[in-house]
């Protein structure tokens, strides 16, 4: 009986042992640099760097995430960037805590003639898309805009627009029944 | 096992898969000759048609010459533009687009004059051109694929892969469709021609023309004008292909005809092998040898709701409607009106848009012709969408994924290798538009992979943003460390800085009374000198003065860090209040301190950029001091070490030429503003016309020195000069921000270069500056000490807390003056 | 003036859903005739009330899922659904016992899983399956092909047996009044004669055995062998499931035949006998729950065939038909992530 305890100990402690050394040298062996979430949650981010979810960024933000913070912060990306963070970090989706952004992508646009050359647009702006300098107009890069919205609450003349991105025939995206459509029958009675 | 020439001359063909057979209907169409329409009245010219962007070479009234060159540009795909007939530009518009979107795009609209006068045109012999000769006349004649891509023809008839197979496509397998069968049949031997140019630019081993076994009366003629060709013997063939939708794409053709596939993502001339319509091939020869650009084509009018079906010869860029109007258009209440073929031609809801280089046919079927709109049904995974694709991709994956929006899944089932030919939705028996979700997954992924490039780009320059700003701010730390440094050690010998503030004044006062003409400074100074003296004396003390003024608020402004110099600019607007009958000794005070911030700065940048020469002009200086005046050495080194630790702030600032035109710009604007402070107080204050005159020639001195120390500085170290800017600058502005561009340059052009509309700018911006003084005046409790001493009362106001609103009103009102600037000079 | 729009292609051809499932029970009235011919007049009243089960549990349940009823309901699906249950089913069994069936196919093993089009398993094999474990008795009970006791099974016979006997059915488990008129089928009885020692060839001695596969046996698969050649020729259905199935049971059961002929019924056995070509051509057909592309449907058929011979010969159920559809539906997703066709200018698939 003693025997028998003793033996289960000991094959118990040995197969600790020998477990933890695999786990030890896996731990060395297979060791992660850095941490790849991190990575991961910010390439799922809009990279606005709007600032919205309360990071001064998207990469802080991607760091919170990492570290536990919640997925629903992010109204640029809307309800799709959550639900992709929500899998990605095996959470469960939660609405947006901010009303999310309509779905149409939208650029600033300062009215030029209004602008009085204050620079604080620039100063706001997080990536740089705003060129002018003191006391002359300035003006927004059209294509390097992420529509973070950041620079019209500076702007002490208000002339700042949010304009949504025009349509062309290059970014058309198919969607036929969005045409408006006026019936044969109208026109016919019209002529 | 036989070669793949021996193949192609036996005319073996091999099996592509999938595809479909619907009803050709080709006979509505294809019994009569193609014929011209009458002229349309006006004519709608998309500008650019092909590629990007254009510039446009004509204007709204110009009138035009048929064939004359429209559009000049050079992008990749871009293609030129041409008008399609002569007449009269009458607007030049957004017009709704020849597209599936129908979105409007810009157009030119052209009034025909009836004449239909050509431009000249410059014919040629293919053999005495070179082939980028040849390429050229291509390219300018603005041809591009005529079966419905409009891809470029220059592009693939310049490629650099060997070449050599060359298929040309008769195929047309969609139904309806004709124009290219009568092509073939009435113009075999122009066609040809066009093949015997293809022939000498890619010189292939074989040319094929493929043609489907409905068009018997094509290939007949086809191979007649090859035996009268003078291509090389058995190097062309006409091979007849199986009829079956879609052969006539160019991937399954290539498919059929060699059994080799392109790979995805690839062109065909990867395996050697270019496609080319009989279309171009036509249009091709048009160009060469007539020198015709391509401005019109063969267009199938077909369908049962039109009456006299057939093809029609149409100048690109003629109105649907007009055309409709003419072949007899009769719609049905639930009309669809197609262009293209039934299968992948796209409807149109408006008919007021042009025919394009790859408009091919109209397509008007009754009600029966077409299938009815049916409610898609849930799809029971049949399988015959797969057994119909001729890309042999799984459509009702595809389709699974794409309802879903899971775009990226349906990608990895190569949704990118979809051609877009209907064939699935034509099988389906649960009626799902397929193509339409394809399409729409395309668009999005092409979209998503867009936005992913834009983050990428924001995120890069969100980092070098945050970089930026951690430098700037390590080394604005580092400035103010070395400047508080400095301006102890300056403490200790501050009669060192009135020996050079003494100097200076010295040197100030000797320029002045030389009289010499007036050395412009920068651009300001030389536009004030081109005015009348009095003003320009005016402007030239506002400006020294302004630019005190600034230096005081500046030492003030940092105040905490420096309590000695503050006090001392509080001393020297005492001196300033006080001693207002010695208007001559202040303005020297003034003077001196400018130029003993000169000297300070030059100094300064000694230590950054050695200079032996500004060491030297600063110990010259000194040697020949003549102390006076304690109190004004005071203020002068106030002056100078605020400037100094400007100059640190700003210097920091890696381009200074960039900033100097709007700097310049600035100083106009604070010079005139201040012209009129000046002038107008003295009306009501004790400083009469001989004081204004000292002034004058103070402030004269001053743009003397500067002008002689900035030519000194110019002989020695050009390195110094691009300092020099950003040392005024300081004297001016506050928190000058970096930035990246400056598109405004043009704008402190303007100003500047129009004297008279700056001078009308000025006044507006003058008034306004000085109804917020006026107010800011009113507001005071030293209201006497402002009347008896106007000038530096603002000065010492606006030194005090200055009021916010204030500050916006002039503001606002310095735009509005600029603005109307600009718009005069629009106006003349 | 302004015109109509819509997404290329602007024609399509006629064949749709509906009209597939049309074709697809027509296609079943040779061997419903047949089946009729041999086993009596049960099978029609099984048809009828599997319809109409069928309708009505879908007609309730779409109304319940805010879909709409008049559309879907005119897609015939659920009359295929029906048929084939009502088919499989001894003509004889009670109507609850098919009422239960329909009412489980249609609800839960179609339309829980989203309707047509989403489900996982073949409706009418998934009914049967729950039928055939809940109910053996009732399930094994098969009509006697005798010609005499054919010609027992009248119309009002088979509408007494159907309806009124249920309880009795219920009670007793048996029904006396339809002894005589009811036995094991061919396969259960070679299965419980192999179990029990009896070699083949004394089985296949027995009267049941008359005829090649068992008498009337033979005859309503052939005739389902012939309706699936028509619907084959109409291009309802595709070749590679149906050949799958066959080849695949064909070569395994000639194996098996060769190997011992003694513990191994004869091919033709396998092929004509129980549900066979019912399956082969009915069942394994559908688009929904097979593999979608050629090669996967060629797996999928052969899987079908090999499963049918492994559980008929080793398993403890007489026939398979209904457990092998069953596995293979549930390997249907697998096959398709594993059997994709190379698209064009792809080197390899995948």
């Amino acid at each position: 009986m003693i025997t028998s305890i003793f033996v289960a100990v000991a094959v118990l402690t040995i197969v600790a042992i020998v477990f933890g050394i695999i786990l030890g040298f896996a731990a060395d062996k297979f060791k992660v640099e850095g941490n790849p979430i991190i990575d991961q949650v910010e390439a799922l981010l809009p990279q606005t760097q709007c600032g919205q979810c309360g990071y001064p960024g998207c990469r802080p933000y991607a760091e919170a995430i990492a570290n536990g913070d919640k997925v629903n912060k992010c109204p640029p990306g809307g309800t799709a960037t959550m639900e992709k963070l929500a899998e990605l970090m095996g959470v469960d989706p939660e609405p947006l805590n901010q009303e999310a952004q309509e779905a149409v992508k939208k650029v600033a646009y300062i009215r030029e003639d209004e602008c009085i050359g204050c620079t604080k647009c620039i100063q706001a702006c997080p990536v740089d898309a705003i060129v002018g300098t003191g006391k002359l107009m300035h003006t927004v890069i059209a294509k390097d805009c992420t529509g973070c919205d950041l620079c019209v609450e500076p702007c002490p003349v208000d002339c700042i627009d949010m304009l949504p991105v025009q349509t062309t025939l290059k970014n058309w995206d198919w969607k036929l029944n969005a045409i408006p459509v006026t019936l044969v029958s109208d026109s016919q009675e019209e002529k | 096992m036989l070669t793949l020439l021996e193949q192609l001359d036996k005319g073996s063909l091999w099996q592509s898969p999938g595809g479909i057979h619907p009803p050709e209907l080709k006979e509505l169409s294809n019994t009569q000759a193609i014929s011209r329409l009458p002229l349309a009245k006006h004519f709608i010219v998309p500008v650019p048609q092909v590629g990007e962007q254009a510039r446009l070479l004509i204007d709204v009234g110009q009138t035009v010459l048929k064939g004359q060159l429209l559009t000049e540009g050079n992008g990749f795909l871009y293609l030129p533009v041409h008008a399609p007939t002569s007449g009269k530009v009458t607007d030049i518009k957004p017009v709704a687009s020849n597209h599936a979107s129908g979105l409007a795009v810009l157009s030119i609209i052209i009034e025909a004059d009836g004449l239909d006068t050509w431009c000249q045109l410059n014919a040629s012999d293919p053999n005495t051109l070179s082939h980028s000769e040849l390429i050229f006349k291509i390219k300018q004649a603005g041809i591009s694929g005529m079966g419905g891509a409009t891809f470029p023809t220059h592009i693939k008839l310049n490629t650099a892969s060997e070449i050599g197979l060359v298929i040309i496509n008769g195929v047309e397998c969609e139904p309806y469709i004709t124009a290219d069968d009568r092509l073939m049949r009435e113009h075999s031997h122009e066609i040809l021609k066009g093949i015997e140019i293809i022939h000498r630019l890619l010189s292939p081993q074989r040319i094929i023309i493929a043609i489907e076994d409905n068009k018997p009366e094509a290939a007949k003629a086809m191979q007649q004008a090859i035996s009268l060709s003078n291509l090389p013997a058995n190097s062309t063939r006409v091979t007849v292909i199986p009829t079956k939708y879609p052969s006539g794409g160019e991937k399954q053709l290539i498919q059929i005809i060699t059994g080799k596939e392109v790979p995805s993502g690839c062109l065909p001339s990867q395996l050697g092998i270019v496609v080319q319509n009989v279309g171009t091939a036509y249009a091709i020869q048009d160009a060469i040898y007539f020198g015709k650009p391509l401005i019109e084509r063969v267009v199938t009018f077909t369908g049962k709701n039109i009456h006299q079906p057939g093809n029609y010869w149409l100048p690109i860029g003629t109105p649907i409607t007009a055309a409709l109007e003419r072949v007899g258009f009769q719609p049905s209440t639930t009309q669809k009106l197609i262009i293209g073929g039934p299968m992948m031609g796209y409807a149109i809801n408006d008919t007021y848009v042009p025919v394009l280089k790859g408009t091919n046919c109209v397509l008007a079927p009754s009600d029966d012709e077409i299938s009815p709109d049916m409610d898609e049904k849930a799809c029971i995974r049949c399988g015959e969408c797969a057994l119909a694709c001729p890309a042999l991709l799984l459509p009702q994956q595809l389709f699974w994924h794409a309802k879903a929006e899971e775009y990226d899944k349906a990608a990895s089932f190569n949704l990118q290798d979809c051609i877009e030919c209907g064939c699935c939705s034509y099988v389906c028996p649960s009626d799902i538009p397929l193509v339409e979700y394809y399409r729409i997954a395309k668009s999005a992924l092409r979209i998503a992979a867009e936005e992913k490039v834009l983050a990428e780009q924001a995120k890069l320059r969100f980092e070098a943003r945050l970089q930026r700003l951690e430098d700037e701010k390590i080394a604005r730390e580092a400035k103010a460390k070395a400047a508080a440094e400095k301006r102890q050690a300056n403490m200790k010998s501050s009669d060192k800085d009135a020996v050079a503030a003494a100097m200076a004044r010295i040197a100030a006062k000797k320029a002045a009374q030389s009289h010499e003409v007036n050395q412009p400074v920068n651009t300001q100074s030389d536009k004030a000198v081109t005015e009348t003296t009095d003003k320009k004396t005016a402007v030239s003390a506002a400006i020294a003065r302004a630019k005190a003024k600034k230096a005081a608020q500046t030492a003030q402004s940092h105040s905490s860090a420096e309590n000695n110099p503050s006090q001392a600019e509080s001393t020297a607007l005492n001196e300033q209040d006080n001693i207002t009958t010695e208007v001559m000794s202040q303005k020297d005070r003034i003077a001196a301190a400018v130029a003993r911030a000169k000297a300070k700065k030059a100094a300064q940048n000694n230590q950054a950029n050695p200079s032996v020469l500004a060491v030297n002009n600063v110990s010259e200086m000194t040697t020949s001091d003549d102390v006076k005046n304690d109190k004004k050495a005071k203020v002068a080194a106030a002056i100078a070490k605020a400037k100094a630790k400007k100059l640190h702030q700003t210097g920091s600032t890696d381009n200074a030429t960039e900033i100097e035109p709007t700097e310049t710009h600035s100083v106009i604007i604070t010079a005139t503003n201040n012209t009129v402070i000046t002038e107008k107080p003295v009306t009501g204050s004790k400083i009469d016309a001989t004081d204004l005159d000292k002034k004058a020639r103070v402030a004269l001195a001053i743009a003397k020195a500067k002008a002689k120390k900035s030519q000194q500085k110019d002989d020695k170290i050009i390195g110094y000069e691009d300092q020099h800017p950003l040392a005024s600058r300081s004297e001016v502005h506050h928190n000058e921000p970096i930035s990246t561009d400056i598109d405004t340059e043009s704008v402190a052009d303007v100003v500047l270069n129009d004297p008279e509309k700056d001078k009308k700018a000025r006044i507006a911006a003058a008034v306004a500056k000085a109804k917020a003084k006026q107010l800011q005046q009113t507001e005071t409790k030293n209201l006497e000490l402002a009347l008896s001493n106007a000038a530096s009362q603002a000065d010492n106001f606006d030194s005090a807390t200055l009021d916010k609103k204030a500050k916006i009103a002039a503001a606002v009102a310095k735009a509005k003056a600029k603005k109307l600037a600009l718009q005069a000079d629009k106006k003349d | 003036m302004a015109f109509k729009i819509a997404s290329s292609p602007h024609v399509g051809n006629t064949l749709q859903t509906a009209k597939v499932m049309q074709r697809v029970a027509l296609c079943l009235l040779p061997g419903i005739a047949a089946q009729l011919y041999f086993f009596g007049f049960g099978t029609l009243f099984q048809i009828a009330i599997a319809v109409i089960t069928a309708y009505a549990a879908e007609a309730v349940i779409l109304a319940m899922r805010n879909r709409p009823i008049k559309s879907t309901l005119a897609d015939n699906s659920a009359l295929v659904t029906a048929l084939l249950l009502a088919i499989a089913i001894p003509p004889l069994a009670p109507w609850w016992i098919i009422v239960i069936g329909t009412l489980f196919s249609i609800i839960i093993v179609k339309h829980l899983y989203g309707g047509l089009g989403n489900n996982l398993f073949n409706p009418a094999m998934a009914g049967y399956v729950l039928l055939l474990i809940s109910f053996p008795v009732q399930m094994t009970d098969w009509v006697s092909p005798m010609s005499a006791a054919q010609q027992s099974v009248t119309l009002s016979y088979a509408w007494q047996v159907v309806f009124d006997s249920a309880s009795d059915i219920l009670l007793a488990g048996h029904n006396l009044a339809i002894d005589g008129t009811t036995m094991a089928t061919p396969l259960d009885t070679l299965k419980t004669d192999l179990s029990m020692g009896i070699t083949t060839h004394e089985s296949l001695a027995k009267p049941i055995f008359s005829g090649m596969a068992g008498l009337g046996w033979f005859e309503v698969n052939f005739a389902f062998l012939i309706g699936g050649l028509i619907m084959l020729k109409l291009k309802v259905i595709r070749w590679q499931i149906s050949v799958g199935i066959l080849s695949a049971l064909f070569l395994c059961s000639s194996f098996g035949f060769l190997l011992n002929p003694d513990t191994h019924v004869s091919p033709i056995m396998h092929l004509f006998s129980g549900g066979t070509m019912l399956a082969a051509f009915f069942i394994a057909t559908d688009p929904v729950t097979a593999a979608t592309s050629a090669r996967g449907r060629i797996i999928f058929g052969a899987m079908i065939g090999v499963l049918i011979y492994v559980i008929r010969t080793f398993g403890g159920y007489p026939d398979a038909v209904a457990f092998a559809v069953l596995l293979a539906n549930m390997c249907a997703p697998f096959i398709d992530h594993y059997v994709r066709p190379r698209a064009y200018g792809h080197r390899s698939g995948s």
